[in-house]
């Protein structure tokens, strides 16, 4: 997942768990809220109905003739009552405001209630006021559906403000991802130019990416250098020795001895040769010092390498079976290191499968992959060996077929560096060989 | 043929001018990138065969002295080294093949021919022997007008042989000539002589093939 996108869902998860805690929390505090803002109106009601009844006078509210008759009063739907009524003197309870049930015209509704007894003109008067509860109810859905649409709202807004500030400020880091990491496949491509960001995080980031990228870059160039001269070192006394033999061969007046011992010669020499060759073409391909500029018709090269190799196992005896080959063309790549790889997975199976032996050979699409196939009934490698093969760290030396050892790790090494997945593996007396093309879009 | 070769490495020098010699060229060998100037300035040659490593500086800033005084030399790099910038660099700069280090003096040789029948002109480069008419040019062999089958590998490999004819050519230096530098370890020893065979065979169903031999021990002859 991108940083920008775990950033934002964060963001959301953050506010998100927010609004449900508010979600959850908020019919209780704005209940609260609203039965606390009910007691003080009700309070301030009460004082205010006192004042109202000492000015008017007791009497406008409760005759003389009936005190026991108090006076009650509601409006039309009932929202709100009043109820005063005369009690003893002995009658005596503190200021109390309590959520009750009152039966009004036959129904029964439950009211916030403000009780106090008063005392006019030397009587005691139980002043009650209340509120219906229903009206509370109401003011507090009404409350909760703002607030829930105020949330939303700012929820919703505040992902997109989100959005948009986060892809501004991630945008230093990804450009720095993009060209100083993504887009470098050797350290060739890389060139140091700061990406201007005001963020001190990223400006440290671009900095240690730049300064990695620059020694990577400086060992590269150092290890192409030091493999040029030994290239040179090694290669030109060999050439030496080689003109030198060949010279020799061109003396007709040459016994079958010295025949004999100048072919032993040469054969050392060639030996010496190609280990030379294999050991800087390993060190060459580590060293990204091949170009990858060619689009290279696969199918082709499978033909081709195919066309080489099967007089060869035919005169050895072995059923050489071409299976189906897609066409396919891998672009960005080398034609000759890409010819070598399939060519040396081929010549081995040739060499190692015992006469009478199967090789096959497919090349076909999967997915989003290309694969070339070469399956044999050969004695496979242990798969050990193959990690270590794979890892640069053995070469399968062959001694009684005096083999170097370098065909595998060259397979892998140029395998690796076209971008090929290499994969091998003996099973049930088979041993695969399967090049995975990436399909390039 | 007049050829100048620059090359600071005296023994390899010695061994291609006494080749060259004996393939009846007329050879000036300096091994400075002054001696080179001097001589391209001066001299008219066909060919130009150039080290790249001098000890007074790089072989590559010669093409383009040869450019300007010789127009019609043809220039063969001869390098150990690998780098695939000089490769590009020696093409731009006008070189008409490179060739690695080590190589077989038969290989140079086959370069230059082929180098002097691409600038001569296609199709005429024909070689008749026994019947046979070899195409150096195209992959073409037939026999009293009947074309001859043969794969790529195997049209090289007579090709080669046909163009180093009355010499004894090693499997060594036909397996080089036929895979380059990268080849696998002992195929030479075996598979050159599976492609001669068929090339025996396939040509045999046409005409005698007793041209192309066998010598013990050694390696291959066409006789011509």
């Amino acid at each position: 997942m991108k940083l920008f996108h775990k950033l934002l869902v964060f963001n959301l998860l953050g506010k998100g768990i927010f609004l449900l805690v508010f979600l959850m929390l908020s019919p209780y505090l704005l209940s609260q809220l609203i039965i606390d803002n009910t007691d003080e109106e009700l309070l301030a009601k009460k004082e205010e109905v006192v004042k109202l009844i000492q000015k008017a006078g007791i009497e406008n509210f409760i005759s003389n003739e009936n005190p026991e008759q108090g006076f009650g009063s509601y409006n039309i739907l009932k929202e709100e009552y009043i109820l005063l009524q005369a009690v003893p003197a002995d009658f005596e309870i503190a200021e109390e405001i309590s959520s009750e049930k009152r039966i009004i015209e036959e129904e029964e509704i439950s009211y916030r209630v403000v009780a106090d007894v008063i005392e006019i003109a030397g009587s005691r008067y139980l002043l009650e006021i209340g509120r219906s509860l229903n009206t509370i109810e109401k003011i507090e859905a009404l409350f909760f559906q703002i607030a829930m649409g105020i949330l939303f709202l700012f929820l919703a807004f505040s992902f997109l403000l989100d959005s948009a500030i986060s892809k501004r400020i991630m945008a230093p880091f990804n450009k720095i991802i993009q060209s100083k990491i993504s887009r470098i496949n050797e350290p060739q491509e890389f060139h140091d130019k700061s990406i201007q960001s005001t963020t001190k995080e990223f400006e440290l980031l671009d900095n240690a990416i730049s300064e990695m990228m620059k020694r990577i870059q400086r060992s590269f160039n150092q290890e192409r250098i030091f493999i040029s001269h030994a290239s040179h070192e090694l290669k030109t006394p060999i050439s030496v020795l080689q003109s030198k033999l060949e010279a020799i061969f061109r003396d007709e007046n040459l016994n079958s001895y010295q025949s004999e011992k100048l072919m032993d010669m040469q054969d050392t020499l060639q030996k010496m040769k190609k280990s030379v060759n294999a050991l800087l073409l390993i060190s060459k391909v580590n060293n990204a010092q091949f170009l990858k500029s060619e689009t290279v018709d696969l199918k082709m090269v499978v033909e081709g390498v195919v066309e080489d190799w099967a007089e060869i196992a035919e005169e050895k005896g072995l059923q050489l079976r071409i299976g189906e080959i897609d066409p396919f063309t891998y672009s960005d790549t080398n034609l000759s290191l890409c010819q070598m790889m399939l060519q040396n997975a081929l010549s081995n199976a040739v060499k190692y499968v015992e006469t009478g032996g199967v090789i096959s050979l497919s090349g076909t699409k999967s997915g989003d992959r290309y694969e070339v196939v070469i399956e044999n009934d050969g004695a496979g490698i242990d798969d050990t060996l193959i990690e270590q093969v794979k890892n640069g760290l053995v070469f399968l030396k062959d001694v009684s077929k005096e083999k170097s050892g370098f065909g595998l790790q060259i397979m892998y090494k140029v395998a690796l560096f076209l971008g090929v997945a290499l994969e091998i593996g003996s099973q049930n007396g088979k041993t695969r060989v399967c090049f995975s093309f990436p399909v390039k879009v | 043929m007049r050829i100048l070769l620059v090359e600071d490495e005296r023994s390899l020098a010695k061994e291609i001018h006494d080749f060259l010699q004996s393939e009846h060229h007329v050879l000036d060998e300096v091994s400075t990138k002054k001696a080179a100037s001097e001589n391209l300035a001066v001299n008219s040659y066909d060919f130009v065969l150039l080290d790249l490593g001098l000890p007074d500086g790089d072989g590559l800033d010669l093409l383009k002295e040869v450019n300007r005084y010789q127009e019609n030399a043809s220039v063969i790099i001869l390098t150990a080294r690998t780098e695939v910038g000089d490769k590009l660099l020696g093409f731009e700069s006008g070189a008409d093949d490179y060739l690695s280090k080590p190589f077989s003096l038969l290989e140079l040789k086959a370069r230059m021919q082929a180098i002097l029948r691409r600038k001569s002109g296609w199709k005429k480069d024909m070689i008749q022997l026994a019947g046979f008419e070899i195409h150096l040019n195209e992959p073409l062999i037939s026999f009293e007008g009947q074309e001859i089958k043969l794969t790529k590998k195997e049209y090289i490999l007579l090709q080669f042989m046909l163009i180093n004819k009355n010499r004894v050519l090693n499997r060594f230096q036909l397996a080089e000539h036929l895979w380059g530098d990268h080849l696998d370890d002992d195929y030479q020893s075996n598979y050159i002589d599976v492609h001669v065979k068929n090339i025996r065979k396939k040509l045999g169903a046409f005409g005698p093939v007793d041209w192309l031999e066998t010598v013990r021990g050694l390696g291959y002859k066409v006789i011509a």
